[in-house]
């Protein structure tokens, strides 16, 4: 139901296939089997799919952080072949600087790259305590990480990544650690920073990653469903909720049908892949 | 951002007070100790009683003699410890970030570093004879290693996603060197400090028994030569209380510098 934003894919999955050797035994490990998919400008897309089934991988390679063994990922029809500061990521582990501060953490990429040029120091500090203040972490500004809770870290990593405000916003599980409450405020807030109730155009694309079904329905356009062993993808479901959502989004029975269906398909993928990982007689990770 | 790192302890005076009566409890009872032994040997040249110790201790100092060795052994510990750490510092950078550094250096690093300093003393007679040189050359080889191993280590521990995340947002690789990797290493090149402080102050006094005219590890010979027994150890009580102060010294820098790494352990 969603409609193509005039200006064409912003990033494309292309018969992208990724294996790793494993160092030791030098055995090949699929982590994503042939994957196609396009992502339009301004799209809130999500990937939901059971514990090792590639999502991890997937958005590291539209981060350029790794590349696809085959196949090509691209960014505005351009290959990508490394990291930029147009595609920010939040880690799945938060990743935050032990030596940094909250602030100083926050203010990382805007101080040391490009997208903090031409700032002044004033405006750096500025948007830093912005994005600090959006995420809740007001008056923590000179902890450090190990300072704080596991989903105090994961704000600080989200408005980190805010902060540097990049084109793409590429998010794994970044709300894992939250509780219940501010789950649900930070969801809402961040379809408010993606720009669900203003112009179309103006949104920057973002491609999340969770393990909440509910989540899942409640932030995205699209939902990409992942099987694992190998991981591919098995399914892409159209949302259509309208925006904004709200909480009354929550109640509705779309929305419960649409959580079921996904529910249902992996349901059937974690069955399979925990007799697949049993008669392989390996523990997954 | 000036912040106490002391986990949990209770900070300021109050500890810091409790520590010192807790040394000087120590100190008494090794007093002592020491007294009733020397009563037992009763023989002043091989073991006198502290009390002399003391007295001579006293009176090395009114007379300046002793600021005259301490001075010119600080001295030579001071400038032999920075040479190490100007070269070691930046060589354990290039082994750890460029495994062609390492792959050249590395062998000659592991044939030398089980050579005790004290093993080239003889040889440093030969090529420096007697004067600064000897004990310069022969701290800065022992405390040249721990510098240059603890910072390869050190940067080569870099956590993985550190420098990702520092990547996706787009900083250049000198960044990534300079904010990344070199703060990651930083405790490790501190405890390293640590260590070669330690070093440097063991090779000093056995560097200055033989190959030097003048320092506290001088002194102690001189006065043995002349069997002045309270007088060596005078002076070796003074070594032990510099060799602690400079370790003060160094852990109040690393907690200065590192305040974020006393909490890592708690780190996921
Ligand atoms: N660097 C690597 N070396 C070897 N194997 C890897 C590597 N990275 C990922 N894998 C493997 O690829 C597969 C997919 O991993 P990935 O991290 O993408 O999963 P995921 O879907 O993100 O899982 P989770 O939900 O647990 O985070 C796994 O089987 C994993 O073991
Ligand atoms: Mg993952």
């Amino acid at each position: 139901m969603s409609q193509p934003v005039p200006s064409g894919p912003k990033l494309r999955l292309d018969g992208v296939r990724k294996t790793f050797t494993v160092p030791r035994s030098g055995a090949t490990v699929v982590a994503v089997e042939t994957a196609d998919l396009t992502i339009e400008a301004g799209e809130f897309l999500t990937i939901v799919g059971p514990s090792g089934c590639g999502k991890s991988t997937i958005l590291n390679m539209l981060a350029g952080l790794e590349l696809p063994t085959e196949g090509t990922v691209a960014m505005d029809g351009r290959t990508i072949t490394g990291p930029a500061a147009e595609r920010g990521m939040v880690f799945q582990d938060y990743a935050l600087f032990p030596w940094k501060t909250v602030f100083e953490n926050v203010e990382f990429g805007l101080r040391y790259g490009p997208h903090g040029k031409g700032l002044s120091t004033a405006e750096r500090r500025r948007r830093v305590a912005r994005c600090v203040e959006l995420v809740g972490l007001g008056g923590s500004e000179q902890k450090y990480p190990h300072e704080l809770s596991g989903g105090m870290r994961q704000r600080c990593g989200i408005a980190r990544l805010v902060a540097n405000e990049p084109d793409v916003l590429l998010m794994d599980e970044p709300f894992a650690a939250l509780d219940a409450q501010t789950r649900i405020i930070l969801q809402e807030e961040l379809l408010r920073i993606w720009g669900e109730t203003g112009n179309r155009a103006e949104r920057r694309t973002v491609v999340f990653i969770t393990h909440a079904i509910d989540e899942a329905v409640f932030l995205s356009d699209r939902v990409v469903v992942m099987s694992a062993h190998p991981g591919r993808i098995i399914e892409v479901l159209d949302v259509g909720l309208p925006r904004p959502r709200t909480d009354a989004t929550r109640t509705r029975p779309e929305f419960q049908a649409l959580s079921q269906a996904i529910w249902n398909l992996i349901r059937d993928e974690v069955y399979r892949a925990a007799t697949a990982a049993g008669s392989a007689g390996g523990a997954r990770d | 951002m000036a912040r106490a790192a002391d986990s949990g302890a209770p900070p300021g005076r109050q500890w810091r007070q409790s520590t010192v009566l807790l040394y000087l409890r120590s100190l008494l009872a090794l007093a002592i100790i020491w007294s009733l032994i020397a009563l037992w040997v009763g023989n002043h040249v091989i073991l006198p009683q502290p009390t002399s110790v003391a007295y001579e201790l006293f009176r090395l100092i009114a007379s300046g003699e002793m600021l005259v060795h301490a001075a010119v052994s600080l001295w030579r510990l001071a400038l032999s410890y920075a040479l190490a750490a100007l070269i070691g510092i930046p060589l354990g950078l290039l082994m750890g970030l460029w495994p062609w550094a390492s792959d050249l250096l590395d062998p000659v690093v592991e044939i030398l570093r089980p050579i005790s300093g004290i093993a080239w003393i003889p040889l440093a007679l030969f090529i420096f004879g007697i004067g600064n040189e000897l004990p310069i050359f022969i701290i800065t080889y022992v405390a040249l290693f721990p510098f240059l191993l603890n910072t390869m280590a050190g940067v080569r521990a870099t956590d993985r996603t550190l420098v990702r995340a520092a990547r996706t947002m787009g900083v250049d690789q000198r960044t990534i060197v300079r904010h990344v990797m070199i703060p990651s290493a930083l405790p490790q090149i501190l405890t390293g400090a640590r260590i070669a402080g330690g070093a440097a102050w063991m090779s000093l006094v056995a560097a200055e028994l033989i190959g030097a005219p003048s320092g506290l590890g001088f002194a102690i010979e001189w006065y043995r030569q002349l069997l002045m027994t309270p007088k060596v150890i005078a002076v070796i009580v003074v070594i032990s209380l510099l060799g602690y102060l400079t370790d003060r010294g160094l852990r109040w820098l690393q907690q200065r510098l590192t305040p974020w790494s006393t909490g890592i352990g708690a780190n996921p």
